[in-house]
């Protein structure tokens, strides 16, 4: 990571797009974990063997149903839930802007071309749609692209419950004390998931935990146990 | 374990936990359990509710394990009262509790039946209900006693006493994940010093750390006291050591000696602070973890706590949100002292009251204004007769003075000996991160 901030932050800022923009002029920046440590060199310890990802229906940012595993086997995962009205400074704008990070490095790395994938699945299946999604995200898939990243939605609530369920993520909806109706947020641990080619959770990382230079490290680690030669 | 296997249709029981969380209240707030995981949302703000996780004893009450809730919101009606005891139909002594990564779940061990028992304590805090219980602990790691539960993202780091071979006090550090199965283990080092013995375990993840100490086997802590400490042999069966791992790596950095079984280690989460704390029971000294001008943890023999002669058994900690403090509990005179830390290198015992015949565990909420105590060490280890009072008392503290608010006997009860205790709300929306954050900046320079 070896540009100035205010450079990267500028191409963080237009990558993440308009929403992103907009949350970021609104509210406070997001807070990072400190990080007062080198982090151990990729390659040189063990990720375990977590839990297996789960399997669900879902829907890519151009409507089309999918399973899920579609995009969670065959390259490194990174796999996170969000939703894009979310504007928890520790949350979802938090994860966005680590896997901004990551990918511009991933991007440095011609090694890693069409091995690491990143995915973001909405908790909003009412709000999160395929359209809002796609403006949300951009359009960062396809075979063109050197990391694909996949925003996706489901159906309904009915069927995201389960995938929720399989990988450990909490959610609540928060209520309006005065109503007693949804306010539109929900309250979650920020989640982060690290899957490898078999579909095996390798790390998951919370907000203290989910720090760009490790998750960096940690998809080399598994790319390394595949095989791939890194710079 | 994770909303859970014994739920036929998981789906159902994920709403059901958006239901239960969308009829409860939102109220922001500002507290601290300094004991808790860095990874564990905190309750920032007033409690409502204290488990105990509490010892059977043959012939009080139903002679069973228990989780017991007891409302602790000033505010509620059945404030300072037992609302809700889960009979576990047995007795396994069992010790410590862990609060899960998104405080949902609630994991017990039990160190004789060497059995894990997970809570479901979200889908409604003031009931908590049995969703899992493990039992392979022992046939999957070859480690005894589970004791100490951190929580990981997405999985419970836990700490066992001692192992199935000889059942001494060399042991290990445990990985379940979140559903309750085994990921990993790996054992306490014997080279650089270490003896292989392990008790708690505290995370620091700003230093990419965890901090382990070191007690003693089922051997030792399934005996009589009075035997035990007539037992030289047995005397000499305590661990000496602590040690610094990388967390990331499991692969432990440094064999540290602090002689006389170290036990609970916690660290000041103070922005800024780079130290660890501890006390060792037998010695009676409190042993403070820095990191030297070079970089190098260093551990330093900072106070002595009482008088050592006596062997008052320096027993549980609880440090303040903002490291300046620290209540240090000595089970044999039953009395609490307060520390200030300010330096904790110099550390200065300020306050001291005694609590009752015996105390043990002691928990502070984030405001440090609310202090809670229980008594039981062991389940034979406790003292008899009438000195084996077995209570919770709260306390407000307003800096001087302890001013007891409530206090419930577990004996009258029918409960049975009173050991560790965690926090809950009853809004799980109104939790928030401990917040060791730096800003956007600091993220951007961080190190490659």
């Amino acid at each position: 990571m070896g540009l100035p901030a205010t450079s990267r932050l500028a191409r963080l800022l237009i990558r993440g797009g308009l929403f992103f923009l907009g949350w970021l002029t609104v509210t406070a920046a997001p807070a990072a974990p400190i990080m007062d440590f080198v982090p151990p060199a990729a390659g040189s310890y063990k990720l375990e063997r977590i839990q297996a990802a789960t399997e669900g229906a879902v829907i890519d940012a151009k409507g089309k149903r999918r399973r899920l595993s579609e995009f969670t086997q065959g390259q490194v995962t990174l796999l996170a839930f969000m939703y894009s009205s979310c504007a928890d400074p520790n949350g979802c704008p938090y994860a966005l802007t680590v896997m901004h990070l990551v990918k511009d490095q991933l991007e440095k790395l011609p090694e890693t071309r069409g091995r690491v994938r990143f995915v973001s699945l909405s908790f909003d299946p009412v709000r999160d749609t395929p359209r809002v999604l796609a403006l949300y995200g951009g359009d960062h898939s396809g075979a063109r692209q050197h990391l694909a990243w996949d925003f996706l939605t489901t159906r309904s609530r009915r069927e995201l419950l389960p995938i929720l369920h399989g990988f450990g993520q909490d959610v609540g909806v928060d209520i309006d004390k005065a109503t007693g109706k949804p306010v539109g947020t929900y309250s979650h641990v920020l989640k982060v998931f690290l899957i490898d080619r078999q579909r095996m959770v390798r790390e998951i990382y919370t907000t203290d935990y989910l720090l760009p230079a490790m998750v960096l490290n940690d998809i080399k680690t598994l790319l390394m146990e595949e095989g791939v030669r890194l710079r | 374990m994770k909303n859970t296997m014994h739920v036929k249709n998981p789906a159902r029981k994920i709403a059901l936990t958006i239901a239960v969380s969308a009829t409860l209240a939102a109220t922001p707030a500002f507290a601290d359990e300094t004991s808790c995981s860095p990874y564990t949302p905190l309750i920032k703000g007033q409690e409502d509710l204290v488990y105990v996780w509490t010892l059977g004893v043959k012939g009080v009450g139903d002679g069973s394990d228990k989780l017991v809730t007891v409302d602790v919101n000033p505010k509620s009606k059945t404030y300072g009262k037992i609302i809700h005891k889960l009979s576990l139909g047995g007795r396994g002594e069992v010790h410590h509790v862990g609060l899960s990564d998104d405080r949902r779940y609630l994991w017990g061990g039990a160190l004789d039946s060497n059995k894990i028992y997970v809570f479901d304590i979200g889908t409604n805090p003031a009931k908590p209900k049995l969703t899992k219980t493990i039992t392979d602990f022992v046939q999957k790691t070859g480690f005894v006693g589970p004791h100490s539960f951190i929580a990981m993202p997405g999985r419970m780091m836990i700490t066992p006493l001692s192992n199935n071979k000889d059942h001494g006090g060399e042991t290990g550090v445990v990985v379940y994940n979140n559903k309750g199965d085994y990921v990993a283990h790996h054992a306490m080092p014997k080279d650089g010093g270490g003896d292989g013995y392990g008790y708690d375990a505290a995370i620091n993840p700003a230093k990419n750390v965890f901090l382990t100490s070191s007690f003693t086997g089922w051997n030792n802590y399934m005996m009589d006291l009075g035997k035990m400490v007539k037992d030289g042999e047995a005397m000499k069966r305590f661990g000496n050591t602590s040690v610094m791992w990388d967390m990331k790596t499991m692969k432990p950095l440094k064999v540290f000696q602090t002689p006389g079984a170290p036990l609970e280690v916690r660290w000041s989460w103070k922005a800024g602070d780079n130290w660890a704390v501890t006390t060792t029971a037998l010695t009676s000294k409190i042993w403070v973890y820095k990191q030297d001008a070079k970089g190098e943890w260093q551990v330093k023999d900072v106070a002595t706590i009482g008088d050592p002669a006596k062997i008052p058994l320096p027993v549980d900690i609880s440090i303040t949100a903002d490291g300046r403090g620290m209540w240090i509990n000595t089970f044999m005179d039953g009395t609490t002292r307060y520390w200030d830390m300010s330096d904790p290198m110099k550390p200065k015992e300020t306050f001291t009251k005694q609590i009752g015949s015996q105390v043990n565990m002691v928990s502070q909420s984030f405001d440090g204004k609310r202090v809670y105590f229980t008594t039981s060490l062991l389940g034979n280890w406790d003292k008899k007769g009438k000195d084996d009072e077995q209570f919770l008392k709260m306390y407000n503290w307003d800096g001087k003075d302890l001013k007891l608010a409530f206090e419930i006997d577990f004996y009258k009860e029918k409960l049975g000996r009173a050991h560790h205790m965690k926090f809950q709300a009853r809004d799980l929306s109104t939790l928030k991160p401990l917040d060791m954050a730096s800003n956007l900046p600091a993220l951007l320079a961080q190190k490659q």
